[in-house]
């Protein structure tokens, strides 16, 4: 994976795509000047001739086009990211995050900073960490966490801690080679900024269901525009391989039985159907338990005995 | 400014001694390997240590102490394994190396990769690899990644005493192929029905013991004077 580096001193962080493109987009709007603000231009600077704005919108261009290809870049980035992060279990993450900390950089994957070095005195292992005014219990005060130096040494900031672990959370702790195919897929992980993106759409998008249905007239203006990451959130949720779909292919090209798709066992769960459905009774007086009679439902032997003897001197009496 | 200086020189001096010890012990574990190494080197003293390794500074250069060593006749005679099919074969064993990581801590897969690099290149059987510091999970599958080479770690404090001269700790001799085949034919044994001891033994990572050898250990015994026994190494 790579972060860009060098480009500048200390180059932005943009982490998602939707702001590298809002980045692109804004800056693209200036880079064809119609020919009004061009002769302003001209008429402002009397030394200055077409040539030179020539000149210079060329290399404005120039430096846009590196924009541009940058920004793609990092798209790419993101993506590589994104795409590889799915192998990973959580210990690997922090693996790689170790590895970057040796390496001198955040441990968040898409930061080209430094991480933090020495927060506070040099060989304490712990950091007071204070919190806005009035975060302190009861709303008076400040809150303080004690926070292990190495694990605010870890990040270039408390933002990218975030992000970080924002990502570990989604990652699956079953190893890659236990996952069966359609599982890796199912990992989509999201970067931070995105998810509160989207958040915030779906926000919106209620907020204005509810205005919606405030508002008894009908207002054709406020049809709701499904935006163009709206689409492409629901292309990428239509999969092309579903697991039902791909079980039904794979029956078709006859690869392997249906049975051994779930593992290497066929497990079948069967409910056991109640035998009668008669409510049970409650258990009645036996002849000998005014005397003790069976322990606990255990009748010992020798009274099983007496008590059948009885039964039988009885019916002969009966009969009798 | 005075005291500043002299607190960096016995600073220096320690690093230097404690160095010296892990120095002399590498070169008794390659001795004890079987790799050729002489009586020089085994017995460097702190001053002879302290002129041709350390800097301006008084510090220690780690970059100088790089270490090569043959294996001995003896040794290779050790490491092969004669066969019908294959009557002349080549010892499983070659040129050692040892490299001292100069980085004090946060040692990680980039120092590794050169280390990887340096053995590969220069085609060394052996390479091993000491740090300060332990070294990070990828690095370490990284090190053991290198296909026909065998690479190790060890930290310097691992190293600053010998464990194997230690009165508990009984003698280990490796045994040959055939001294190893000629023990399973006498007690009629397969191997599995050895005795085991791990590869992550620490005098089995001392000796380099790999997977499927037999080493010998010779304990001394209050009514038999000396008992041996024998541990399959997995």
């Amino acid at each position: 994976m790579s972060t860009r580096q060098g480009s500048s001193p200390n180059p932005a962080l943009r982490t998602s795509l939707p702001t590298a493109f809002a980045s692109v987009v804004e800056e693209s709007s200036y880079a064809h000047p119609t020919q009004e603000e061009q002769d302003k231009y001209l008429q402002a600077r009397p030394g200055a001739t077409a040539r030179h704005l020539g000149i210079a919108l060329q290399h404005a261009q120039q430096i846009q086009a590196q924009k541009d290809a940058e920004g793609m870049i990092l798209d790419q980035d993101v993506q590589l990211f994104k795409t590889a992060l799915q192998l990973f279990r959580p210990g690997d993450y922090d693996n790689m995050i170790m590895e970057r900390n040796y390496e001198d950089l955040c441990g968040y994957g898409l930061c080209p900073r430094k991480n933090r070095k020495q927060v506070g005195a040099t060989g304490s292992t712990f950091h007071f960490k204070y919190g806005a005014k009035g975060s302190g219990p009861g709303g008076r005060g400040r809150a303080v966490d004690i926070v292990p130096r190495e694990n605010l040494e870890k990040w270039c900031s408390d933002e990218c801690a975030e992000r970080a672990l924002f990502i570990r959370v989604q990652l699956s702790e079953q190893p890659v080679w236990e996952r069966r195919a359609d599982e890796t897929e199912d990992i989509r992980i999201e970067l931070l900024e995105e998810s509160r993106e989207r958040r915030q759409r779906q926000k919106q998008k209620q907020k204005q269901k509810q205005q919606l249905e405030a508002g008894s007239s009908k207002s054709a203006s406020a049809v709701p525009q499904s935006s163009e990451s709206d689409i492409t959130a629901g292309l990428r949720d239509l999969k092309i391989q579903e697991a039902g779909r791909s079980q039904e292919l794979a029956l078709e090209r006859g690869d392997t039985g249906l049975s051994l798709r779930k593992g290497r066992v066929d497990v079948q769960l069967k409910e056991k159907e109640p035998s009668s459905q008669s409510a049970p009774t409650a258990p009645q007086l036996g002849p000998g338990d005014e005397m003790g009679g069976s322990i606990e439902g255990y009748i010992p032997q020798e009274q099983l005995e007496e008590s059948s003897n009885t039964l039988k001197d009885r019916d002969i009496l009966d009969q009798l | 400014m005075d005291g500043d200086v002299s607190a960096h020189s016995q600073e220096a001096e320690k690093e230097t001694t404690r160095l010296w010890r892990t120095f002399r012990t590498v070169y008794e574990m390659l001795a004890d390997r079987g790799y050729e190494v002489s009586d020089d080197e085994l017995a460097i003293s702190l001053d002879e240590f302290r002129q041709k390794y350390s800097d301006p500074m008084g510090y220690p250069d780690r970059n100088k102490m790089k270490i090569q060593a043959r294996p001995t006749k003896i040794m290779e005679m050790k490491y092969t394994l004669k066969t019908k099919s294959n009557p002349n074969p080549t010892p499983d064993c070659g040129t050692v190396y040892v490299d001292f990581c100069p980085d004090a801590s946060g040692v990680g897969t980039k120092q590794v990769r050169a280390f990887n690099h340096i053995v590969g290149e220069s085609n060394y059987h052996t390479g091993i690899f000491i740090t300060q510091t332990p070294i990070s999970p990828s690095a370490v599958r990284l090190l053991s990644s290198l296909p026909n080479h065998i690479c190790e770690h060890f930290q310097e404090q691992d190293l600053l005493v010998n464990i194997t001269r230690h009165e508990l700790v009984p003698k280990h001799v490796l045994l040959s192929p055939e001294e190893k085949a000629r023990l399973l034919e006498r007690y009629r044994l397969k191997e599995s029905q050895l005795p085991r001891m791990q590869v992550s033994d620490p005098v089995s990572r001392y000796l380099g013991l790999r997977r499927g050898q037999v080493v010998k250990i010779i304990r001394k015994s209050e009514t038999a004077g000396r008992y041996a026994s024998y541990r399959w190494v997995i």
